[in-house]
């Protein structure tokens, strides 16, 4: 026992001292506030905190791109990361509640209008002129560079982004199932498709903004405004497109369109079965189209959603659309311009990053013209971008979605209606309670 | 004997530390919850004074309704099936005579060891329709039970109440065999003396012995369940819907999908309420013999 | 000779349950070596077809290991130390020790456990911050400390409560004051909870992820758990990396549970038989 109590004892005294070497003063930060004014003259280094996505390919690439490419702009600048947590805001809600705020950090829709009205987000009107970063602006990105209110709160990189729904030739054509381009040629597919052990559509509705995603793809059939109608309280979830999109889903879901257990699979799962052709379409944002065409090359193509009887107007209305996230900068940093600058700067590398690197021409800012894609667009993107022009309208991710608690209603009820014995009455019924209690 | 034990310095350097601590780091937070969840507030801006307006809400929220159903539910799994698992290897361990016992011992309790994410992917693993063990050992045994484990939404909550009644029985294992160890072994000689056999030794002198730690096994495993969050977190997002919705889960959705933050809080609050609750209701029906409590 | 195939039936019991309990170690080292089509969809289950060192290499080097490391070391072993010390001398305090409202005193310090981390996170956040804690070690400690005390104090209180009066009287008549019995004869009895609780304060703090990621601010003093963040995206997570860093996060603890369980059992087993 004694041996174990010294054992013990030591370690206490390790961790001890330990912490006290942690706790040593920093003298490095107490000089840096005065050296702001004259960044111009002699460059003093400074290190800005970052909080900014870096998981995946699709947030490292554009990040290290865009450090390097800042290396070279402002040599005397360093960004200090603080990797973002998958946490539903929490940690930046606790960061700007005990004023520990990054100078940079990644902003969604909904948290700009939380982090308005407390003071936590600094306004980048000036910024956005000065940077030259409204200058290169798409013209179709407008809608998300700007607030509600009119200004600018953070330097958007993504643009219009899209739900599609992907599928492969090779499958219809090997069954002789015609593209549906109206709902009753869709059921006629998933008849056929079911009677053949192919999964008619894949889906990882596990993911509530992917089951937001599906239900709004159909309801932009009955109405091209889709969800952003209920989010504006500009209608009713009683009103009759909300029922009739709910009635179709429910009606495709119970006729098998989606694979078993849809709502516990993860993307990963998902996009396995639509990659080993074991479901015929998929549904996921524009952003597959890359991984899609590595996957199954030319046999892959998206389609318009199929027209509902009636309302073959809306057959180019899209769901989705851009979300005015982006780089946000403190109000409270000890550099705020210069982060300002910085933000927009990283916001502009991204867009270069994801076009040049990650064949995404969709972008909030217009960068065609200052760098060339490595590599050729793949053929769906090639007929995405060429089709912009023709789409009619789009809609709003359930990130892009500006009332917080329709969105989570809109999550949650969605994911609902996939699960069988769940009504459109009660799907309609608690939506109405939220949109009601909103207006 | 009573100025020994009622000791005035001994009682201040004793407990003082510990209450201010805790007063500071955790009571203070839980009077905020309070406080907070009388106001329409996001967490950050000033907020405007609701008075009971939240609370009003919850009863009309399904999602609120769900989750405190769910948490009696998740609670009565876990409490079931640990207290008697725990119970059957501690004493198992403690009374048979058998090899490899300290291999086993170590065993129990390693399931406790592993973070909470890496048991959810396994078990996530486990349940999966198409691909998991469970389905495929009905399959195998050539039962027609095939279930989508956790995407129904009447069964998802047991499954996933399951895996953490699985996941934490080591630690009452473990808390239940310390008690064992720290009963002195002259109790079980004159027991074996009356010739009684181990498992009645251990009916009428472990386990009533052991009455405070199955209490506190009682109260953990209880609010354990009505507090639950993280599970369903990994396992399922609350879903399907809202259908694995817990009070935490129903006060985090609030405070940090939907930034109504005093409205999460009133939930935060009756989920306080309702263990305080529990807690007291487990003293009262298991009072304990005052003798024993000796004050 | 039916008692024998039952006792038979039961052992095989205990071991079945033992094999279930071990897997998930087995499982997990498996799946670190795996790439997520294997995890999800192919092969959940089986040996890697390859095994992936690349996920390890990864998790090497997207985030500081040997600091992380560190960090938790020091924090886990900090929140252990104190949390024992606090919580062993009012669990005495109010369990033996004779003095109006001590059960309301036990209720209160109780009242940590019913409270969710998630509905606390700002205001102890918040308290952190004010006491200037952000830039050490303490930032962590303390909270956690703090967490753990319901809990440790409502096991102490359960040993404490079931010993014979007898111990103290004992003591007492030998002329021995309230401070000599407790740490002379009290604490040595209730060793098995000690060793118990600080195996559980010990992964408590070690696994700890929601404090961890609102409360470190500095890169420098992160904690194992978080090195999770750089595999998780928004939309797709590298499972087999992050079952790496799961595995360099357990694996010593697991190691030094079954080191200090064996050392703990047989000093147990020696102070049981000079008790006996």
């Amino acid at each position: 026992m004694k041996k174990i109590t010294a054992l013990f004892l030591a370690l206490c005294l390790i961790s001890g001292l330990a912490l006290g070497c942690q706790k040593a003063p920093e003298p490095v930060a107490a000089t840096e506030a005065q050296t702001e004014a004259t960044t111009e003259a002699a460059p003093e280094p400074v290190t800005l905190r970052i909080y900014a996505q870096y998981a995946d390919d699709d947030t490292k690439i554009p990040y290290d791109y865009a450090v390097a490419e800042l290396a070279k702009a402002y040599p005397h600048v360093t960004l200090e990361l603080d990797v973002q947590a998958q946490d539903d805001g929490q940690k930046l809600q606790t960061y700007a509640a005990t004023g520990n705020l990054p100078d940079i950090f990644q902003v969604g829709a909904a948290q700009i209008e939380t982090f308005k009205e407390s003071g936590n987000i600094m306004m980048l009107d000036d910024a956005a002129k000065s940077t030259g970063y409204l200058d290169l602006a798409h013209p179709n990105a407008q809608s998300i560079i700007y607030n509600e209110d009119g200004h600018i709160y953070a330097f958007p990189y993504a643009g219009n982004e899209l739900v599609m729904w992907y599928y492969n030739k090779a499958l219809f054509e090997q069954y002789g199932v015609k593209v549906p381009e109206t709902i009753d040629e869709l059921k006629t597919a998933i008849k056929t498709f079911k009677e053949n052990d192919i999964i008619p559509m894949s889906i990882f509705a596990k993911e509530k903004w992917i089951t937001t995603a599906l239900y709004d793809s159909i309801l932009t059939r009955y109405l091209p405004e889709g969800i952003v109608a209920l989010d504006k309280a500009k209608a009713n979830a009683t009103d009759e497109p909300f029922k009739q999109a709910a009635n179709t889903l429910k009606e495709l879901v119970s006729l098998g369109m989606l694979p078993e257990g849809a709502t516990n699979l993860n993307y990963d799962q998902a996009a396995a079965l639509f990659y080993e052709g074991k479901a015929a379409m998929f549904i996921n944002g524009q952003w597959e189209i890359e991984g899609s065409t590595a996957k199954l090359g030319d046999k892959v193509d998206w389609m318009y959603y199929p027209v509902a009887p009636g309302f073959e107007g809306n057959a180019k209305a899209l769901s989705g659309g851009g979300a005015a996230g982006g780089y946000a900068v403190s109000p409270h940093s000890e550099h705020k311009e210069l982060a300002a600058e910085v933000a927009a700067f990283i916001s502009q590398k991204y867009c270069e990053a994801k076009y040049m690197k990650r064949s995404n021409p969709i972008l909030a800012l217009d960068i065609t013209d200052l760098v060339t894609p490595e590599k050729e667009l793949p053929a769906m993107m090639q007929k995405l971008s060429d089709e912009m022009g023709n789409i009619t309208s789009t809609t709003k991710f359930a990130w892009g979605l500006t009332q917080p608690e329709f969105k989570v209603a809109m999550e949650d009820q969605s994911q609902f209606l996939l699960t069988p014995d769940y009504t459109t009455d009660e799907f309609i019924a608690e939506l109405d309670k939220v949109v009601q209690r909103l207006k | 004997m009573k100025k020994f034990f009622g000791n005035p310095w001994a009682i201040a350097l004793f407990t003082l530390p510990t209450l201010l601590l805790f007063s500071v780091m955790v009571f203070y937070p839980i009077i905020q919850v309070f406080y907070r969840s009388l106001f329409d507030w996001n967490g950050l801006s000033a907020g405007t004074f609701v008075g009971m307006d939240n609370y009003v809400r919850l009863l009309d929220d399904k999602g609120f309704q769900v989750g405190n159903l769910n948490g009696f539910k998740f609670g009565a799994v876990i409490t079931v099936f640990q207290l008697t698992m725990a119970t059957l290897l501690a004493l198992s361990l403690s009374s048979m005579r058998m090899k490899g016992k300290s291999i086993l011992r170590v065993a129990y309790f390693i399931p406790v060891v592993l973070s909470v994410t890496v048991v959810c992917q396994l078990w996530l693993s486990i349940y999966n329709a198409d691909t998991g063990l469970l389905n495929r050992a009905f399959a195998f045994m050539g039962i027609p039970f095939k279930q989508n484990w956790l995407a129904d939404r009447h069964v998802a909550i047991y499954a996933i109440a399951f895996v953490n009644a699985w996941q934490w029985t080591g630690y009452q294992f473990a808390l239940i065999l310390a008690g064992v160890k720290s009963i002195p072994d002259s109790y079980f000689e004159a027991a074996k003396i009356d010739g009684a056999s181990s498992w009645k030794a251990h009916r009428f002198i472990t386990i009533p012995l052991l009455s405070e730690t199955y209490k506190f096994c009682l109260v953990v495993s209880i609010t354990g369940g009505i507090k639950a969050f993280t599970e369903m977190f990994i396992m399922t997002g609350g879903g399907p819907g809202n259908s694995t919705y817990t009070l935490t889960y129903t006060m985090y959705s609030a405070a940090f999908r939907s930034a109504q933050f005093g409205y999460g809080l009133a939930a935060a609050a009756v989920l306080v309420l309702e263990c305080l609750l529990a807690i007291i209701l487990v003293n009262k029906v298991f009072k304990t013999d005052p003798a024993v409590e000796g004050a | 000779m039916k008692n024998k195939l039952l006792k038979w039936l039961f052992g095989g019991f205990l071991w079945f349950y033992a094999a279930i309990s071990l897997y998930p170690l087995v499982w997990m080292v498996l799946y670190s070596f795996k790439n997520n089509d294997e995890i999800f969809v192919g092969n959940p289950f089986g040996l890697p077809k390859v095994w992936r060192i690349d996920n390890y290499i990864k998790a090497w080097t997207n985030y500081d290991v040997p600091q992380y490391f560190l960090n938790s070391l020091v924090v886990a072993i900090a929140t252990v130390c104190l949390t024992l010390a606090l919580s062993i001398t009012f669990a005495y305090a109010t369990s033996r020790m004779r003095w109006r409202g001590k059960g309301l005193v036990r209720l209160y310090v109780a009242l940590g456990m019913f409270v969710p981390v998630q509905a606390v996170l700002i205001p102890v956040a918040r308290l952190v911050n004010g006491f200037g804690l952000t830039d050490s070690h303490l930032a962590l400690i303390f909270p956690y400390t703090a967490f753990n005390l319901s809990f440790a104090t409502m096991v102490f209180y359960a040993f404490f409560v079931g010993l014979p009066v007898e111990l103290e009287e004992a003591a007492c008549i030998d002329g021995a004051n309230i401070f000599q019995t407790f740490f002379k004869v009290m604490i040595p009895t209730v060793q098995p909870a000690i060793w118990t609780l600080a195996i559980f304060t010990f992964l408590n703090s070690w696994n700890e992820f929601l404090l961890a990621n609102v409360l470190v601010v500095k890169p420098a003093l992160k904690t194992l758990p978080l090195g999770v963040l750089f595999f998780q995206g928004q939309f797709t997570t590298d499972w087999g990396a992050m079952g790496a860093t799961m595995v360099i996060a357990s694996l010593p603890t697991v190691l030094l549970y079954i080191f200090f369980s064996n050392q703990v059992e047989k000093a147990l087993t020696v102070s049981g038989a000079v008790k006996g």
